[in-house]
């Protein structure tokens, strides 16, 4: 007798659906001719791959992704778009780009070969449902991994944010006039 | 789903960046592929971290994050600096440093 379970039921096709929706989203991306349509499709793609953290079980970093990605990322983009208005793209095709998006495909079948052929022996950590629930949510668990055993990459992470924040700073004050308007 | 589905996810969606990256004119456009791209792979950690119960792949899409959005703004700022100077959009005119 075939027992069904309702929720893993609903929640594979869910996965299916939206793991779909992300690619078909991504695909916009690349094959729209205005910059402000790629936006949007890139939007909808960050937030088809938040659903699927959330799927996958990591709450903070779903959050983290609506709000870094989908939000700062996003408004960033949005804004540059607005600033240098966006043309649209005249695509005319050449060998070059045929070449490209041959390679890709042969990539893309090399990848689908690996991930369907063969199985390693995989080496299990620690934190299963239940653990996670115990130290009170991901965001806590990955808060104690953090800040014990990845103290240094952390802290890595923050020097890299200032020294891009400094190299902003420098590219905007001080940039390159062009060597015309210099002469004078 | 098992791993099967996040592994073929995530390469379709990598290769569709980096199909983007090689074939679009507009730096936004491929900037925004790039985006793709480093997307795609913190599904795949995340993906794998619920598979192996470990934390680490969490982490370490959290640092992919970190790192996404530094390149981001200093690429902006860089090709908002093009612009300002050259008032053109196709990465095939800034060609000046090409040998």
């Amino acid at each position: 007798m075939l027992e069904f379970d309702l929720f893993e039921l609903t929640k594979a096709t869910v996965t299916l659906l939206v793991g779909f929706t992300a690619v078909l989203a991504s695909l916009g991306v690349i094959l729209c001719s205005s910059p402000i349509y790629c936006a949007l499709y890139l939007i909808g793609h960050m937030i088809c791959l938040a659903l699927l953290f959330l799927l996958y079980n990591a709450e903070f970093i779903a959050a983290v992704q609506i709000i870094v990605y989908a939000g700062a990322v996003m408004i960033l983009f949005l804004f540059i778009i607005a600033l240098l208005g966006g043309k649209k793209e005249v695509q005319e095709p050449s060998l070059e780009r045929t070449l490209a998006v041959f390679f890709v495909a042969t990539m893309l079948g090399e990848l689908f070969l690996s991930a369907t052929v063969g199985s390693t022996k995989p080496i299990e950590g620690g934190f299963d449902l239940e653990t996670v629930a115990e130290v009170g949510g991901s965001a806590k668990a990955i808060g104690l991994e953090l800040f014990t055993r990845h103290l240094v990459s952390f802290e890595l992470a923050s020097v890299l944010l200032l020294v891009a924040a400094i190299g902003i700073i420098c590219l905007s004050k001080f940039s390159y006039v062009p060597a015309r308007r210099r002469m004078k | 789903m098992g791993h099967q589905f996040v592994l073929l996810i995530s390469a379709c969606i990598f290769c569709i960046g980096a199909v983007g990256f090689l074939i679009r004119k507009n730096p936004l456009v491929m900037f925004m592929s790039v985006e793709l791209m480093l997307n795609s792979v913190n599904f795949l950690l995340v993906g794998y971290s619920n598979f192996l119960k470990s934390m680490d792949g969490q982490i370490f899409a959290l640092m992919i994050m970190t790192v996404a959005a530094a390149e981001v703004v200093v690429g902006l700022a860089i090709i908002l600096t093009i612009f300002r100077t050259r008032h053109d959009m196709d990465v095939d005119h800034i060609n000046t440093l090409k040998g």
